[in-house]
């Protein structure tokens, strides 16, 4: 039996919900599947588990109770469990949490990793993943006495496999971190640095005035995307020069672009077309980006954008009331 | 004080990515020194300007083209450049053993900038690996970093904008951001001095270093093609919003 | 049935797009097809857009100098037509010519004189007092980063410049294409877009129409091929063409980067073009404050002459391929650097790599062909672009004399400049020239 251990994300006391994806990305025949949980995911949290298949739910904790969240304390943590369970892999979320944690584990044991993968095969300790900013497709493995992945949030649809868990605490007792996590900054602005952006929506021509990008804002919160621009946005003032994509602004490869207002010439092309899904809302049936997208709505963006971002809002809130 | 700063030599974003033999691309592109390092290098430089005797020092383990990137970290102001050449593909575990030993040789650390990962290989690890190899304390991610008494102050990017404040004694090592600075290039008079200063070269094998227990190695490597054919979105503006969300979800992705 | 045009033009670039607009002006009815999205997409998207009137030919001058009237009157040129896009502008920031070893300025003042272009001479005070972030070392001859000389110290100063107050650049050249495009529909013209012609359809040595990819047949008894860097394979479509022509047209490779303004100096506010023949360069604001830096094909940079279907396929390898190189890159911000005090360069390069639709003597040719009904507006050699308006003006009138039972081989079409009032000798512009040593062989045209 291979015993795989899950870190478990949860926030405001429920699991994210890229949770069930990791689950059963990590799910294999012959693997026995352990949950660590490092914080309350409550009991609508243990049932998803078992829904996806876990055999046992580990909650961590610290010798007076509860770890609070410090980086490497957790990872820490996360190592001990691994060692003391005698898991031979820690799968994860490549969240930036994850990211974070998986990395310093995979230090702490000198063991294998693979961030951001597509996809796994914990039996055979194969991992996809892309490279080159999304320009090839590996398939990578690993070697090892543990092996660690994380999964690209979403990249793996969670599929149910109904099971039973036994529940079991783990106390562990974590020496002095030279680290002192001195306070959690909260802000309501995600702050996506365009070339860094998973998402992008942008306006052209189409805005017709600066005061449009604001339902293009209105759009991005909810996706946790940023806002760009093409030339004729900044040359016309509408918005800066640091949200212009293209041969003369910024270069970008966001998994979605989605180009409201833009006509999409050569120049502004050169700027995203290694983009993975490119978007085009354009009122212009003529225009170039039509040709040269993956999707196109001959609309006005004034009706699309706000209905778009209306829906997204009704789910985002669907999502809150659930918990 | 010695300010070591962890660069590679990373093909261009804008290059184009052949797939020649397994797992290899062709490398006859323009190659640049991994964007956040440059951040790294930056923060180092910034540092070294306010401490009195510091010396930032560039390492890198690569191919002998990775001269090019040593010498840009020396125009934008390292002082000194130290090249682990070898040929083979080198996994994170591999990357961190040799810069671990390069460090020390050359040591000791005060402290360790580098970028919090390299855009071609996308691993976002090496970085506390080498942190483990060294015994010290590591935080990623960093858009803000000060000294306050031989004490580093980092703020961490989290998710969805938060950030976490974290503090560490020297030496550490610092995983730079994009947004940590914004990079001072070199003038003309720069890059010629730093045309003239020497490159400390050691071949990796001949250090020996022992062989890890883990590995990852690459089992295949293919293209992302990325052809498209337009398909046009129809509907009422309520049926068409679904329909690019289901596309958000279930092709891109980015929507669970 | 076909359908039928007076004239179909091949290529909706900046030179493509003005001939339509005349010949509709005069009457006729124009279609043009081009294989690519939307105009000006091509080679034109890639242009520099610089105005200037320093040519190496008196007529060469005379034609630059009237240009400006065009896009000094950008909105009135184009008959106040509306365009969804908005309209191109044109940035006057005036023109430095440096007095250098690597332009024959004394000719070029010489053709000033004689045209009537207003111009200052700058001695080296001067310039300093204008652009004080100007080393004015003479560092000729041109050399590339891996030419050890190059860092060497300079030791000798330049004579001074010559400044034309009027001269810059347009903002959008890509734009200013599209501007043209809705001007001439205004009047009538035609466009259709995606048509990639594969056949140019003859009969008894008169062209009588083309055919696109999708077969596609459409007729016309004047078809002009304004192709850009695919004029040749144009040319190789019609009978005989071709090969009757004396001085041919070929695809050349080109790199123009982009690199930041140094500290504290607002390139685009307080800067202006300049031709820096001493370095191999001309460069001009853009935007984000940022030097655009061209090259003036100095002899010791390679030179790379290419198929424009592999090139624009990504097909071709580094350096002859469409990316920019880490080896041009230098190159051109290097000198650049040399003349800018303080500039700072990135390590990532960035830019533009394109293609010139080079002739072999870097002047162009406005003609017919030895195909009745079939003529060409083709090598623009990467210094045409300011051209443009005049150029579309010149070849409706060529065309509509030719028509007319004019031998314009034999007895040259006279063009005259409607504003400056000078004729040109077309007769320059011949197909069967012979190559033209005046010509500086290079953009400076």
């Amino acid at each position: 039996m291979k015993r795989i251990g899950i870190f478990i994300e949860c926030k405001n006391g429920r699991l994210k919900d890229a949770v069930g994806g990791v689950v059963t990305a990590a799910r294999c025949d012959g693997g026995e599947l352990y949950a660590l949980l490092l914080e309350d995911g409550g009991d609508d949290g243990r049932a998803a588990l078992e829904s996806w298949g876990v055999h046992t739910i580990v909650d961590i904790r610290g010798e007076n109770g509860p770890l609070p969240y410090h980086p490497s304390r957790w990872a820490g943590a996360l190592a001990r469990t691994i060692r003391h369970f005698d898991l031979e892999a820690l799968v994860g979320l490549s969240s930036l949490l994850g990211k974070n944690l998986l990395a310093r584990v995979a230090a702490e044991l000198d063991a294998p990793l693979v961030l951001d993968c597509t996809a796994i095969d914990a039996a055979r300790h194969t991992a996809v993943k892309t490279l080159y900013s999304g320009k090839t497709r590996a398939t990578l493995q690993t070697k090892g006495a543990v092996h660690l992945y994380g999964i690209r949030p979403n990249a793996v649809a969670p599929r149910s496999s109904p099971s039973r868990a036994n529940r079991t605490a783990y106390s562990v007792a974590l020496p002095d971190d030279p680290i002192r996590l001195r306070e959690i900054q909260r802000s309501a602005d995600s702050g996506v640095d365009l070339t860094e952006a998973d998402t992008i929506i942008a306006g052209g021509r189409g805005m017709a005035g600066p005061e449009a990008f604001k339902l293009l804002e209105d759009c991005a919160r909810p996706l946790g995307a940023a806002v760009g621009a093409s030339r004729v946005a900044v040359d016309s003032g509408w918005v800066p020069h640091r949200m212009q994509v293209g041969q003369t602004g910024k270069t970008v490869t966001p998994k979605v672009y989605l180009a409201a207002g833009i006509s999409g010439s050569v120049q502004h092309f050169a700027g995203m077309k290694t983009a993975g899904l490119v978007i085009a809302v354009n009122k212009d049936p003529k225009a170039a980006i039509i040709q040269k997208c993956d999707y196109f709505v001959v609309a006005d963006l004034f009706d699309i954008i706000p209905a778009l971002t209306e829906q997204l809002n009704k789910i985002s809130s669907k999502a809150q009331a659930m918990r | 004080m010695n300010i070591f700063v962890c660069v590679k030599h990373v093909p261009d974003t804008a290059a184009r990515i052949d797939v020649k033999a397994r797992c290899r691309i062709d490398e006859n592109i323009t190659f640049i020194m991994n964007p956040y390092d440059e951040n790294a290098l930056e923060e180092a430089v910034r540092l070294k300007k306010v401490t009195p005797e510091a010396t930032v020092i560039a390492v890198t383990v690569g191919g002998a083209a990775a001269q090019e990137t040593l010498r840009a970290a020396l125009a934008m102001g390292a002082d000194e450049a130290v090249l682990l050449e070898t040929r083979s593909p080198l996994d994170s575990i591999q990357t961190a053993g040799a810069l671990a030993e390069a460090i020390r040789r050359r040591g000791p650390a005060d402290i360790v900038f580098t970028g919090k990962a390299a855009i071609d290989s996308e691993g976002f690890q090496t970085m506390f690996r080498l942190a483990a190899h060294l015994g010290l304390p590591a935080a990623s991610n960093v858009v803000s970093f000060g000294l306050n008494q031989e004490r580093a102050v980092v703020t961490c990017e989290m998710e969805a904008g938060d950030r976490e404040v974290l503090e560490m004694p020297l030496p550490c090592v610092i995983g730079a951001a994009k947004s940590l600075n914004q990079p001072s290039y070199p003038t003309l008079p720069a890059i010629l001095k730093a045309r003239k200063k020497e490159i400390h070269t050691t071949v990796l094998e001949a250090l020996d270093l022992p062989a890890a227990a883990g590995h990852v190695a690459c089992l295949d490597m293919t293209p992302v093609v990325d052809a498209r054919t337009p398909v046009e979105l129809k509907g009422t503006f309520e049926e068409i919003a679904m329909e690019i969300i289901h596309l958000l979800r279930r092709e891109a992705k980015v929507l669970p | 049935m076909n359908k039928q045009y007076d004239a179909i033009i091949i290529g909706a670039g900046v030179i493509g797009c003005p001939i339509a607009y005349e010949l509709t002006k005069m009457g006729r009815k124009t279609l043009n097809v081009d294989k690519l999205a939307d105009a000006g997409e091509g080679s034109t998207a890639a242009s520099c857009a610089i105005v200037r009137a320093h040519y190496s030919t008196e007529d060469g001058v005379a034609i630059a100098y009237e240009g400006f009237k065009y896009w000094l009157e950008w909105e009135k040129y184009l008959g106040y037509v509306k365009d969804e896009k908005g309209l191109a502008k044109y940035m006057n920031t005036g023109s430095i010519l440096l007095k250098s070893q690597g332009h024959d300025w004394r000719k070029v003042q010489k053709h000033y004189d004689a045209v009537g272009v207003r111009y200052e001479e700058w001695d080296l005070n001067k310039i300093k007092e204008m652009v004080p972030v100007y080393d004015l070392h003479e560092f000729w001859p041109v050399k590339r980063p891996e030419d050890p000389e190059f860092f060497n110290e300079p030791t000798r100063f330049l004579e001074g410049a010559l400044f034309c107050p009027e001269g810059g650049y347009m903002s959008d050249p890509a734009l200013s294409a599209h501007n043209i495009m809705r001007a001439a529909e205004a009047k009538g013209a035609e466009f259709i877009f995606n048509a990639e012609v594969v056949e140019i359809r003859s009969r008894d040595n008169q062209v009588v129409g083309i055919t696109l990819k999708d077969g596609t047949q459409i007729d016309a008894p004047i078809v002009v091929n304004v192709a850009g860097p695919h004029s040749y394979k144009i040319n190789q479509m019609a009978a005989g063409v071709f090969e009757e022509c004396n001085i041919k047209t070929k695809a050349l490779r080109h790199e123009v980067m982009y690199c930041p303004s140094p500290e504290g100096y607002d390139y685009l506010k307080d800067g202006y073009h300049t031709s820096d023949g001493d370095i191999g360069c001309y460069y001009r604001p853009e935007v984000g404050n940022m030097f655009l830096i061209g090259s003036e094909d100095p002899e010791c940079d390679p030179q790379e002459w290419v198929d424009p279907d592999l090139f624009y396929a990504a097909q071709l390898p580094y350096g002859r391929g469409n990316e920019l190189t880490m080896e041009q890159w230098r190159a051109q911000t290097y000198r650049c650097a040399r003349r800018v005090t303080g500039m700072q360069i990135p390590n990532q390069p960035r830019g533009v790599c394109d293609l010139y639709d080079c002739s072999d003597d870097w002047i162009p040719i406005y003609d017919k062909s030895a195909m009745k009904g079939f003529y060409m507006a083709i090598g623009s050699s990467g210094n045409q672009y300011k051209n443009a308006p005049v150029a579309g003006l010149m070849m409706a009138e060529l065309i509509d004399a030719c028509e007319k039972g004019l031998d314009h081989d034999k007895t040259p079409f006279p063009f005259k400049l409607p504003h400056l009032g000078r004729t040109i000798d077309t007769g320059f512009f011949s197909r069967n020239r012979e190559i033209n040593y005046d010509s500086s062989f290079s953009v400076n045209g």
